[in-house]
């Protein structure tokens, strides 16, 4: 099925190669820009970020929605001893995240300020989205780990270099524990390539070709599958891989952050998605009830472990434990609600948490602290600053209307069907979700401001206009998800039949009574 | 007309956009004209759409509105869809209208407050949300309106958000709901899992045709249950209404009397065909809640002194029976009851906060007394919402309590008893209220100079109006305010007519008004009580309830206006039982200190054993280093070692064996 | 192949144009020595420069044997004593690209320690002559031949620094240690000699074919390669025998090290392959398993060791012997495939870690050099605190060769690292691949830890302005540029790899 349209809609112009490469040149250009002129490498960096972001945006365009192959395939002969081709694709599932990537970077690059050695700063930032988007667009197995392995280099030097009072220890720690992860990978990725070769009769790491022609046998696709696992669990982060997460967040500075959960956190899900359920659908379904389980506990510890954090930015960081918990429940739900909503809840993540990372960041460069325990009463100063903050919260908490709600809801509905007792205990995890934020909200925005805080400057022009589109996708994804959603769907269906194939699952139907609407639709 | 029914949700949340961009520039007191005209022109949309339905013949009431396709996945298809029909557009009616009054009111009552613009932007988002949550075709859009409220609800609780309490309360309301709320996610996962849909009349039809199971049905009945009890203020989860009490008076009247806190029983009401489907211990469950509930929270009332905490348990109660009525079948009584409550509460409410405004911000109801003198619209409106809440004929509260007394006693007689001392109980606390507050003597005056001052001081409610130190005098609210308060006395005096009795000759032209109207939404629910005992001794019941509320009233008035009896008002009742204070510890000690384990295990044990790996390579290395001594006999020695070994190998293992 | 016949005894043609990349070495070698010796001192700069045209010759003359070898298939030559295949083309290709670089590494640093002149660079040739005839060598007594001459050459250079004790203590530990694993190697010889009645190759393999129907293990002979493998893991600086290494690599003058780690270990791998995997396939079984031993030791040893280092070139001697770990996960890769038609991918991945470490490693040590010079021969972590602020560019050439070596990819180390782990998945040890990858994410840490000097750390300002010497310059950028070439282009080197297993023997 995929291979068959994989190819069909491929683009006349290179636009997928075009989308990895110009955040590279953009790098070098910034790299090599002279430093008489202080203001070239931002100049650069917002040439090639928008330059992306437009080219993202056309791609979601000039995309063919209900149609659910690989789009804009372009395939080129790489390595050729060892059969690896440089192949590109976009899919219902991947094409969100790469709009996300595109739109992402120009924001944070333009709003936010790094205060010092701004040119290194940019160089990595760029390389940070050329590795990024050659992750979610790779169709080789081997392409794909060298993105997703390469990300780890400019996040570790921007963590590094521009982070807080810990930073070389948060960024040592999630270089070397995601590193930890690839490893593992590395070897299943060369051994899944080995072991399909008998069947396919020829090395290839061509992610299409190996999943719908090698037909690994139970046990060793298990094993296989595990050896991808581990990585993506690591990357996601599932429970009780999590801890480089909060380190890594509280310790990066705030465009790192944005990025870290706006888009990098997707790397591991996405991994699930494509390298996992897609190659080794026998595995992933029988490890279900396995990653179900990590989930759901993800999703409750992360928030009970949130409530008690001291931080802010640590707060969220655990936040997003949970919310990617939900992700990881949808995903081995294994229905066409669940997963859709898995990979809408991605981007919508991505924006909400990413939102809330920007306040926090603001708020650092404000008062120079993120302890919950010292600020207080900024609402009182700083209306429009906490007006902000608050409706970024409610979507986080996931308030009907805005973003946040549509993936959790379609999440839990989809799972309810094949996973009833964990959507149960996973629907909790939203009570929770509304305790932590709203009373970290009551301490930091509420009650009468301290000579501290009294002072707190109200959200200034630049900020506001960061800000916008954020709330833009908030609203308008919470209001009007439809477009998306029937971008991703044939790609799920196509995704859940596959599984189908290759194991005993059939994808529950519920039961449709007599007329009113809900038209019924075939899997 | 009932095509439009969407201008309904509009007006109001054209309002909200309005004041959310020009509000500043509005300020004082057009932004809040412009809401109440938004709230009102919705009134006006609602009013037509009812007489357009009123002119089709009964089974053509009900009108699908759909907007756009708001969640399509596979089989999962929810638009945003509205249902206008009887039961949602009388909601619209009295929730438009109640709404549109206490929006007058307000802008009375928060003239002067900095952030008088974003109060009614507030608002008006609120009144959107609740037209949602009435006009949903589905459950979802039902939860959109529902969670809207919500935040609203807590978004106007912590308005005052510099004061701890009102903060606190505002996220007590919030959590406190989503426990609920979770109860309606599950709820509509079954319902999908069940019928594929979460349209109401699918849903409906299901159970109507029977092809929905028992034990489905149940469980969706008891999870919007417990999301009832949440919204409704129902035991368990009753503890956020008193503490919402911390809001703007005319925020308890609209959400937490009128409007809001009523959604519960308009959502048990609207699957009424589920409730029925499911299994027989199950509404006879609501019906308990109810009851329980009403009891529970007016022996609470008894004892208040708070002016507001008093109105805030009634309502509390007054919801129970509107519960109770649901779990008995009696879902028209419900509604009744809902929408003369609205009237008489809200009344009750807005005069309490003229009250509170007249006595510069006192809500200490010891410390009022003898007020008609100063305030007669005041008092005589509240004397009439009072007369109305209490039971007493005609006013409205008397016919709708009575409907649901008489199912009650149809189902079963200790509901009913429940009822009835209930009853007693309300006139009781009531009059008590009254006499507290408008009639014995004076108890102000001497509290002026010395408490009253802190009292504001402490307490920094922006209202400001004017000074409130030193001798004052309590006055009369001015016309926008007091005008709300006669037109809502009105309404709570006549409300009862829209669905008499067929008893003490009143004409039957007049009878069951409401029934019929709602007769086709709840023909499959209604219980059928013609024929029981209780139906043929109507007069009797009537007779019964008429004399409880004098009892009540008249108990009170011995005890609180002519002292002949020590007033009973035990710790247990003020304390609420102890039930807060039993959560508030359970959630402060051992519950934070099970999160606190949590978060230690996290730091000390997940964390501690990636660093664990990481010391323990240290530790390792550094001891085999220090083998490295650099001596060259030592080097050669390790290297005879290995020699041996491979030796050893190779010879031994590999060679001989 | 072509087999020598006994009986008649012919003087053995020798293929001088075959030879040819070995006398050029030779040739610039006695040119430096004689001349050197006889004129007053060169220009500055020119022996450098001899010693490096003369390896760039070499190169290129074995690059037009590659040809004739791919067109006519690979040959012994000298009686059978050289092997003449790509496998030695490619080793000798990779020395004198060693040598080369090196010699530009050396140029100023010999001037300013004082210590210019023609004798370390003719050492280098000599060593590199020695080393090739390590990987060519198709007779076992040849191989020593080449092994002595590798090692004597070292153990000068090693010493070379007259004004530093420690240059002087390596040389002695290096001698001592070497000597004595030198005999074992010998001692080794002669045990398989006697199992096989031969030194040559051609003959041992052909002797044991006959014997290998006769099923009884030869205690002899086992003992013998037992003995042989003593010697190579000594000189490739494998657990146990490793111990020599942080001292000497830490002692001896950077470029020197530079030379150890790159040509020393190449040439000692190219000879272990040729012992093992092309001289006793039949015995497979026997030493494979020794190798995934030595394997595992190396690999967690160097890499755990490595972490508590203060000192630069030490992590970077341990970071070498966990290197030497990864390269035999290769050759037990080998292992599997010892002697059959289809070599498998053992092999090559072997060699072609080999080359891209070779460059790796003297960049690394290169930046060392350079680094060490301002710091007064301090090459403890702190003197490469805020080396970003006071060179970028060579802080980044640094990190670039940092992260090969941890194996990041877009450069070399991950082309290397990753054919190794596929030559041992491709033969199932999944075992030692995980534990190699593993390992590798230990090591990682210490290439960390530099950066973090490099890039996060203060300048000290009492540091000497830190001047980039051209010759050195110029090799380091040419490393880099491989480096990141390779890494994005690896197809063609790959592709010259793979053809080694077309050996001759």
């Amino acid at each position: 099925m995929l291979a068959a349209e994989a190819g069909a809609a491929s683009a006349a112009f290179p636009i997928l190669t075009a989308l990895v490469l110009v955040p590279i040149v953009g790098a070098a250009l910034v790299a090599l820009s002279p430093k008489s002129r202080p203001e070239t490498p931002k100049l650069i960096a917002l040439i090639s970020a928008v330059a992306t972001a437009a080219m993202s945006i056309w791609l979601m365009a000039s995309f063919e929605t209900g149609e659910a192959g690989f789009q804009f395939v372009s395939k080129h002969t790489w390595i050729e001893p060892w059969g690896i081709s440089w192949h590109l694709g976009v899919d219902g599932i991947s094409l969100f995240l790469v709009v996300l990537t595109g739109i992402l970077f120009p924001i944070v690059i333009a709003g936010i300020d790094p205060h010092h050695d701004e040119k290194p700063y940019l160089a990595w930032m760029l390389m940070l989205q050329a590795g990024v988007m050659g992750s979610f667009l790779s169709l080789d197995l081997f392409v794909f780990f060298i993105f997703f392995e390469i990300v780890l280099v400019p996040m570790y030097f921007l963590i590094g270099g521009w982070g807080y009072e810990n930073r070389v220890y948060a960024a040592t720690k999630f270089f070397l524990y995601t590193m930890l992860g690839s490893a593992f990978m590395l070897v299943g990725l060369i051994a899944t390539v080995a072991i399909a070769s008998d069947d396919l009769g020829r090395v290839t790491f061509d992610l299409v070709e190996i999943a719908e022609g090698a037909d690994f046998a139970a046990s060793t696709g298990r094993w296989l599958f595990f050896a991808f696992a581990i990585a993506f669990a690591v990357k996601v982060p599932i429970f009780p891989l999590h801890t480089w997460l909060p380190d890594a967040h509280t310790q990066a500075p705030t465009a790192g952050s944005v990025v870290l959960a706006g888009v990098m956190l997707k790397l591991g899900t996405y991994g699930l998605l494509r390298f996992g359920l897609y190659l080794f659908p026998e595995a992933s379904y029988w490890s279900r009830s396995l990653w179900l389980t990590l989930a759901v506990v993800g999703i409750i510890y992360g928030a009970i472990a949130a409530t008690m954090q001291k931080d802010l930015k640590r707060l969220v960081a655990y936040s997003s434990v949970a919310h990617l918990g939900f992700i990881v429940l949808g995903t081995f739900a294994f229905t066409t609600q669940s997963m859709s909503g898995g990979v809408i809840q991605m981007v919508n993540h991505g924006v909400s948490t990413g939102a809330l990372f920007l306040f926090v960041g603001w708020i650092y460069e404000r008062r120079k602290t993120r302890q919950i325990a010292e600020l207080n009463g900024i609402q009182k100063v700083a209306p429009i600053f906490a007006a902000g903050f608050m409706v970024v919260m409610l979507s986080s908490i996931g308030v009907p209307g805005l973003n946040g709600f549509i993936g959790e809801f379609l999440i839990l509905t989809g799972s309810f069907l094949t996973a009833r007792w964990w959507t149960v205990v996973a629907a909790g995890g939203v009570i929770l979700a509304a305790l932590y934020l709203l009373w970290a909200y009551q301490r930091v925005f509420h009650g009468e401001p301290d000579d501290d805080n009294k002072d707190f400057p109200e959200l200034r022009w630049k900020e506001g206009l960061t800000l916008l589109p954020f709330l833009g996708l908030i609203v308008f994804m919470g209001v009007y998800p439809k477009p998306v959603l029937d971008r991703i769907e044939p790609s799920i269906d196509v995704l859940i039949s596959h599984v189908e194939e290759h194991t005993d699952y059939v994808e529950p139907e519920p039961s449709i009574v007599i007329g009113a609407h809900g038209e019924e639709e075939d899997e | 007309m009932a095509d439009l029914v969407w201008l309904i949700p509009a007006f109001p949340l054209a309002g909200f956009a309005l004041i959310l961009l020009f509000g500043r520039r509005l300020g004082d007191p057009r932004a809040g004209y412009l809401a109440t005209a938004a709230v009102f022109a919705s009134f006006a949309v609602a009013v037509a759409i009812y007489f357009d339905l009123l002119s089709r013949p009964e089974d053509e009431r009900q009108t699908v509105v759909t907007l756009f396709s708001w969640l399509p996945v596979g089989s999962l298809q929810i638009d945003l869809a509205f249902l206008a029909d009887p039961l949602s557009i009388l909601m619209c009616l009295f929730v438009t209208g109640i709404g549109g009054l206490i929006h007058l009111f307000a802008v009375g009552y928060m003239h002067g407050d900095p952030k008088f613009s974003k109060f009614f932007m507030y608002l008006n988002l609120f009144v959107f949300s609740m037209t949602l949550l009435v006009l949903g075709e589905n459950l979802l859009v039902t939860f959109l309106g529902w969670e809207g409220v919500g935040t609203c609800s807590y978004l106007l609780i912590s308005f005052w958000h510099t004061r701890d309490s009102a903060a606190t309360a505002g996220k007590k309301a919030f959590v406190t709901n989503r426990v609920g709320d979770f109860g309606v996610m599950l709820a509509m996962f079954l319902a999908f899992e069940s019928v594929g849909s979460l349209s109401y009349p699918v849903l409906n039809e299901a159970a109507e045709t029977g092809s929905l199971a028992a034990s489905t049905a149940s469980g969706i009945t008891l999870l919007l249950l417990l999301g009832a009890a949440g919204k409704s203020a129902q035991i368990p989860l009753y503890l956020w209404l008193p503490d919402a009490m911390e809001g703007p008076t005319p925020v308890s009247a609209l959400i937490h009397a009128a409007t809001m806190v009523t959604g519960g029983v308009f959502l048990l009401t609207r699957v009424n065909p589920v409730i029925v489907a499911s299994y027989d211990w199950v509404p006879t469950t609501i019906a308990w809640v109810g009851a329980i509930t009403a009891l529970f929270a007016a022996t609470i009332a008894l004892a208040q002194n708070d002016i507001k905490k008093v109105l805030a348990y009634s309502t509390v109660s007054q919801i129970g029976y509107m519960v109770l009525a649901v779990g008995t079948g009696a879902y028209v009584a419900a509604i009744f009851h809902m929408v003369t409550h609205a009237a008489f509460k809200a009344l009750l409410f807005l005069g309490a906060g003229s009250v509170i405004h007249g006595m510069h911000d006192e809500q200490d109801m010891r410390k009022m007394g003898a007020l008609r003198a100063f305030m007669p619209i005041t008092a005589a409106t509240f004397i009439v919402g009072w007369l109305a809440i209490a039971g007493v004929p005609p006013f409205s509260g008397f016919w709708s309590k009575d409907e649901i007394l008489l199912f009650a006693m149809a189902e079963s007689v200790p509901l009913y008893v429940v009822g009835v001392v209930t009853a007693v109980l309300t006139a009781f606390y009531m009059t008590r209220q009254v006499i507290m507050v408008f009639f014995g003597e004076a108890t102000w005056t001497s509290h002026a100079n010395e408490d009253e001052a802190p009292e504001v001081a402490e307490g920094d409610e922006p209202v400001e109006t004017h000074d409130a130190h030193g001798e004052f005098k309590p006055h009369e609210s001015p016309p926008v305010m007091w005008i709300p308060l006669v037109v809502l006395a009105g309404l709570a005096a006549v409300g009862g007519i829209i669905n008499l009795p067929n008893v003490l000759g009143i004409p039957s032209g007049t009878q069951y008004k409401l029934e019929e109207w709602l007769h086709p939404v709840v023909e499959f629910g209604e219980a059928e009580i013609t024929g029981t005992w209780a139906y043929d001794n109507k007069v009797l019941l009537i007779v019964i309830a008429v004399a409880a509320a004098l009892a009540g009233l008249v108990l009170a008035w011995t005890v609180y206006l002519k002292k002949r009896i020590q007033p009973w008002e035990p710790t247990l009742f003020a304390k609420g039982w102890y039930y807060d204070q039993a959560v508030s510890w359970f959630m402060g000690n051992p519950g934070r200190d099970g999160f606190e384990a949590v978060a230690e295990f996290d730091q000390k044990v997940v964390d501690g054993a990636v660093n664990g790996v990481a010391v323990a390579v240290k530790e390792t290395a550094s001891g085999t280093s220090r083998s490295q001594t650099g001596y060259v006999r030592q080097y050669a020695g390790i290297i005879g070692i290995g020699v041996v070994l491979l030796l050893g190998w190779f010879v031994v293992i590999r060679g001989i064996l | 192949m072509m087999l020598q016949q006994f009986d008649t005894f012919v003087g053995p043609e020798v293929g001088w144009f075959a030879l040819s990349p070995l006398l050029t070495l030779l040739g610039g070698a006695l040119g430096l020595m004689l001349l050197g010796a006889l004129t007053p001192p060169w220009p500055k700069g020119l022996y450098a420069f001899v010693a490096a045209t003369t390896a760039g010759a070499a190169g290129a003359l074995a690059m037009v044997q590659w040809d004739d070898i791919t067109d006519n298939g690979a040959t012994t030559l000298v009686g059978g004593a050289l092997a003449f295949d790509t496998f030695a083309m490619f080793m000798t290709i990779t020395i004198s690209a060693a040598v080369l670089l090196v010699s530009l590494l050396t140029d100023e640093y010999l001037r300013d320690t004082p210590n210019d002149g023609p004798e370390i660079y003719a050492l280098y040739l000599v060593a590199a002559i020695g080393g090739i005839v390590m990987s060519s060598a198709n007779d076992l007594i040849v191989l020593f031949l080449g092994l002595e001459t590798l090692s004597l050459a070292l153990y000068v250079l090693a010493a070379s620094n007259r004004r530093s004790s420690e240059s002087a203590e390596s040389g002695i530990k290096y001698f001592v240690l070497g000597g004595f694993s030198s005999a074992f190697f010998l001692y080794g010889i002669a045990l398989v000699y006697g199992a096989t009645g031969s030194t040559n190759i051609t003959e041992m393999v052909t002797a044991l074919q006959s014997a290998a129907d006769l099923s009884t293990p030869d205690t002899l002979a086992l003992a013998g390669i037992a003995m042989l493998l003593v010697g190579l893991g000594f000189k490739v600086a494998a657990v146990p025998f490793h111990l020599w290494a942080p001292d000497v690599y830490q002692g001896a003058p950077s470029p020197v090290t530079a030379f150890m780690a790159s040509a020393g270990k190449a040439a000692a791998f190219a000879a272990m392959l040729r012992v093992f995997v092309i001289a006793l396939p039949f015995y497979r079984d026997d030493w494979r398993p020794a190798i995934w031993a030595l394997a595992l030791l190396s690999l967690v040893v160097g890499s755990f060791l490595a972490v508590v280092q203060t000192n630069v070139k030490r992590m970077l001697a341990y970071s070498s012997i966990s290197h030497a770990g990864f390269i035999l996960v290769g050759v037990e890769a080998a292992a599997h495939r010892a002697g059959e038609a289809d070599a498998g991918p053992g092999m090559p991945s072997v060699v072609l870690y080999l080359v891209l470490y070779a460059v790796l490693v003297i960049g690394s040590f290169g930046v060392v050099t350079i680094v060490s010079r301002s710091s007064r021969g301090d090459t403890t972590l702190s003197a490469f605190d805020g080396l970003a602020k006071r060179r970028p560019a060579l802080a980044l050439a640094f990190t670039v060769f940092l992260l090969a070596q941890a194996g990041v990819p877009f450069t070399s180390g991950f082309i290397a690292k990753f054919g190794v782990i596929q030559a041992a998945v491709e033969v199932d040890s999944y075992a030692i691949a995980v534990i190699a990858m593993v390992t590798a994410v230990v090591a990682a840490f210490i290439y960390l830890r530099i950066m973090v000097s490099m890039w996060l750390g203060d300048v000290d300002d009492d540091g000497a302005e830190l001047a980039v010497p051209f010759s050195a310059g110029l090799a380091i950028t040419a490393a880099v540029a491989f480096t990141l070439f390779v890494g994005v282009v690896p197809g063609w080197l790959i592709d010259a790899a793979d053809t080694v297993t077309a050996y001759a023997r």
